[in-house]
C-alpha cells in the first residue's frame, strides 16, 4: 500500500523561511532511516502557495487566480510518499518524524489509490494502458 | 521547473470510506494524462482515497497526536496530483486549464523546490537528499 504523508503549511513556511540546520540535519537522518527501511518512494518540498496559481473550473471556463492563497493549514508545504503494508505502519512512521515545522504542525496521511481498488469499472484494457504510461513515465524519468 | 498540479475536489472532504470515482469521469481523465505524458512532460501521478480513511498527526504538544479522519474542520482536501516538468509556471497553468476537470473542482499549481535553489548552508545540511531522491527504496519496497 501507497501513502502520501503531506506536511501542512504554516505563516513561516508561507514566507518562504527556509529550516533551520537543526531541523534539516534532524530530517535528513530521519529521511535515511526511511530509506535504509526501504519504504521512501518519493520526497519534496513545495515553494510559497505567492509563486503558485489555481485553476477554477465551471463547465468550459477556466478562471486563473495568482497566489498567495489564504487558509495557511490547508495548504501543503511538502510530502513524502511511503510504500508500507498499513495505514499503521504509515502513523508509526510518521510519529517518528521530527516536528517538521518550527512551532505547531500537522502531517495527514492518506492512501494511494492502486488500479486493484476500482474493481470491474477499471477494464483490463484500461489497465493496460495504464501501466504502459506508468512505465513510460518511469522509463522517462530516469532518462 | 518542476510543477506539482494538486487536485482539490470540494465535497471530498466529507466523502465516505471506499468512495470511487466515477468510470466516464476517470476516462475522461486518462485522456488528458495521455496527453501530458505524450508531450513528455509528466514525471508522477496519483489518486488519493478520501480523508475518512486517513489519519493526521499533529505535533502541537511536542508530542505526536494522531487522529483518525474524517477531519471537521477541513474546508479542501486533496484528491490527488500530477508532478510535470515544465519550462514555466505559465506553461503550468496552462496545462492545469486543459485539464477536463468539473465545478466543484479547484487545481492548484506549485513550484516544486530544487535543491539547487537553497544557499549553500542549507544544502549541507540537506546533502544527501538528491541521492535519496536519485534511489528511492522502489526495489526494496514492492
Amino acid at each position: 500500500m501507497r501513502f502520501m504523508v503531506m506536511v501542512k503549511a504554516d505563516k513561516s513556511t508561507e514566507a518562504g523561511v527556509l529550516p533551520s540546520e537543526k531541523l534539516l540535519t534532524e530530517m535528513g537522518k530521519y529521511n535515511e532511516s526511511l530509506v535504509k527501511a526501504g519504504i521512501l518512494l518519493a520526497a519534496e518540498g513545495l515553494q510559497p502557495s505567492a509563486k503558485g496559481a489555481r485553476v477554477r473550473f465551471s463547465g468550459s471556463r477556466r478562471t486563473v487566480v495568482d497566489g498567495p492563497f489564504a487558509e495557511a493549514k490547508e495548504l501543503i508545504a511538502g510530502f513524502w510518499i511511503l510504500q508500507v503494508k498499513s495505514k499503521e505502519e504509515a502513523i508509526e512512521w510518521v510519529k517518528r518524524c521530527p516536528n517538521p515545522l518550527e512551532g505547531e504542525s500537522e502531517i495527514e496521511i492518506r492512501q494511494i489509490f492502486e488500479a486493484s481498488d476500482f474493481g470491474e469499472a477499471f477494464t483490463p484494457e484500461l489497465q493496460q494502458a495504464e501501466a504502459r504510461m506508468r512505465a513510460e513515465v518511469a522509463a522517462g524519468t530516469k532518462g | 521547473m518542476r510543477f506539482m498540479m494538486l487536485m482539490i475536489p470540494r465535497g471530498y472532504e466529507d466523502a465516505a470510506p471506499g468512495t470511487m470515482p466515477d468510470a466516464d469521469a476517470v476516462a475522461a481523465m486518462m485522456k488528458y494524462n495521455e496527453a501530458l505524458q505524450k508531450a513528455g512532460v509528466l514525471l508522477a501521478l496519483d489518486g488519493l482515497h478520501p480523508p475518512s480513511m486517513g489519519a493526521r498527526v499533529s505535533f502541537a504538544s511536542g508530542k505526536p497526536t494522531v487522529r483518525d479522519g474524517p477531519f471537521p474542520e477541513a474546508k479542501e482536501v486533496l484528491g490527488g496530483y500530477w508532478m510535470i516538468d515544465v519550462k514555466s509556471k505559465a506553461e503550468a497553468v496552462e496545462w492545469a486549464s486543459r485539464c477536463p476537470a468539473s465545478k466543484n473542482e479547484i487545481i492548484e499549481v506549485r513550484q516544486v523546490q530544487e535543491f539547487s535553489e537553497f544557499p549553500s548552508d542549507v544544502q549541507e545540511a540537506a546533502s544527501g537528499f538528491k541521492e535519496m531522491q536519485a534511489a528511492p527504496g522502489r526495489g526494496t519496497a514492492s
